[in-house]
């Protein structure tokens, strides 16, 4: 078998178990072993399960965000059919270590103004009530889905370096200088795979995608595209007692939807050292 | 000659020695800085905390150094010409801090001081006072009188 195919059964593989845990917390019986049928057929088992449940959901508190007033540097036109989102301008790639890093993208959707949306710790967001757009991203190996309205601006980390702060724990990366102030770098892959991270996982971060009212950013290895949502096509949470930024589960697409608000305003409001399960 | 902080200003300006470890850049409160050395052989103290490089004798007086990487968390790293030890008063005491280098005095506006994340159980973390971004470099402000607890002060006073 050749390297690439072994490492494409590889990633699927580790794409299928992790999305069948994300499903054991509600899907009873099913096991870490299941075929794409089964993952399906417990999806609409599940389905059918919140449909004669009735959980109410629990109102949000409001949230002060705080708005980060980001430069316009290239808006990004949204298209519903899958394009590449970016491309790195050459030049970005020799910029001084030392120059607060531009965004290469600004994700703020057409007539939103740049407040994040409050952030909701359980059941279906208010974002996610209305067909909405996604950014994909890719981290180690893992696709992710985030909706681009929680998101501010992408950042290279091309010829950038973080600044590490003492006594931060592990998926604390250190501090990006951005135009919009000092951004925190979090290690996402810590947060979304933290049974299965590896040290290895640091190397090959590519971009930062801030979060929208927020001083916190994303470090991932790659960003993909832009892709449009129905809240159908979305296996919500219902609870988010564990994993709180874990939103739900993009059927076909096979990816977790991570509500990137509620990690942030987590870890904002210092939750994560009393959070069970939070990476250490 | 120590200048003092500006008075009567909502906005002070604080003066800061900015020192180097393992290339990040620290600041510290130059109120609290008493004297900056050459590294000098350090004795070490027999069952001394881990933290205590040992003591060295600064014109008739004992002054216990910290290794200051250690309690920052960083690997250890060989003395350089650059090494100094930085004499400093905290928690009413005077104890030195070994360094890799001194670089300058700056000036900074309280504003211009960000609050650093508070987001770990780390003890080591309390004593970062903030973070400044100063002629294109991050600095990382600390508060040395929470470099250590109340025990491990009074466990200095002892040697």
């Amino acid at each position: 078998m050749s390297r690439t195919v072994l490492k494409e059964s590889r990633s699927q593989q580790t794409l299928q178990s992790y999305l069948d845990a994300l499903l054991q917390d509600a899907v009873i019986g099913l096991t870490e072993s299941v075929s794409q049928d089964e993952f399906q057929a417990a999806v609409l088992e599940e389905q059918q399960r919140d449909v004669q449940r009735v959980v109410p959901l629990r109102q949000p508190e409001p949230v002060q965000a705080r708005t980060v007033v980001a430069p316009v540097v290239a808006p990004v036109a949204l298209e519903p059919q899958p394009q590449p989102l970016l491309e790195l301008p050459p030049e970005l790639a020799q910029r001084p270590v030392a120059a607060p890093v531009e965004p290469v993208a600004e994700l703020l959707p057409q007539g939103q103004t740049p407040v994040g949306p409050p952030a909701q710790l359980s059941g279906q967001p208010e974002w996610g009530e209305e067909p909405f757009e996604c950014l994909l991203f890719d981290v180690a190996g893992l696709t992710l889905a985030v909706p681009l309205v929680s998101l501010g601006s992408i950042y290279p980390l091309a010829g950038q370096e973080l600044t590490p702060l003492f006594g931060q724990p592990s998926w604390f990366l250190g501090i990006l200088p951005s135009q919009a102030g000092n951004l925190k770098v979090l290690d996402t892959a810590r947060w979304v795979m933290a049974e299965r991270y590896r040290d290895d996982y640091r190397e090959g971060l590519q971009y930062v995608i801030s979060v929208q009212g927020y001083e916190w950013g994303l470090a991932v290895h790659q960003v993909s595209r832009s892709i449009r949502l129905d809240p159908k096509e979305v296996k919500w949470r219902s609870q988010r007692t564990q994993r709180p930024w874990l939103a739900g589960t993009v059927i076909d697409h096979m990816c977790a939807l991570v509500d990137v608000a509620a990690l942030a305003e987590l870890i904002a409001s210092g939750a994560t050292r009393h959070l069970k399960g939070v990476p250490s | 000659m120590k200048m003092t902080s500006a008075q009567g200003s909502d906005d002070p300006v604080l003066q800061w020695v900015t020192f180097r470890l393992d290339n990040e850049t620290y600041g510290i409160n130059v109120m609290q800085v008493q004297e900056v050395l050459r590294y000098t052989e350090i004795a070490p103290v027999p069952g001394a905390p881990s933290y205590v490089l040992g003591i060295i004798n600064l014109r008739g007086n004992v002054v216990t150094v910290i290794d200051t990487r250690q309690r920052f968390g960083l690997d250890t790293a060989p003395v350089s010409d650059n090494t100094r030890i930085v004499i400093i008063e905290a928690d009413r005491q005077v104890v030195g801090i070994l360094v890799d280098s001194v670089a300058e005095v700056v000036y900074l506006r309280q504003s211009e001081i960000e609050t650093a994340p508070n987001v770990g159980n780390d003890e080591s973390a309390k004593f970062i006072q903030g973070v400044c971004n100063k002629n294109n470099e991050l600095l990382i402000l600390v508060e040395l009188d929470k470099m250590m607890s109340e025990e491990e002060w009074a466990e200095l006073e002892s040697i």
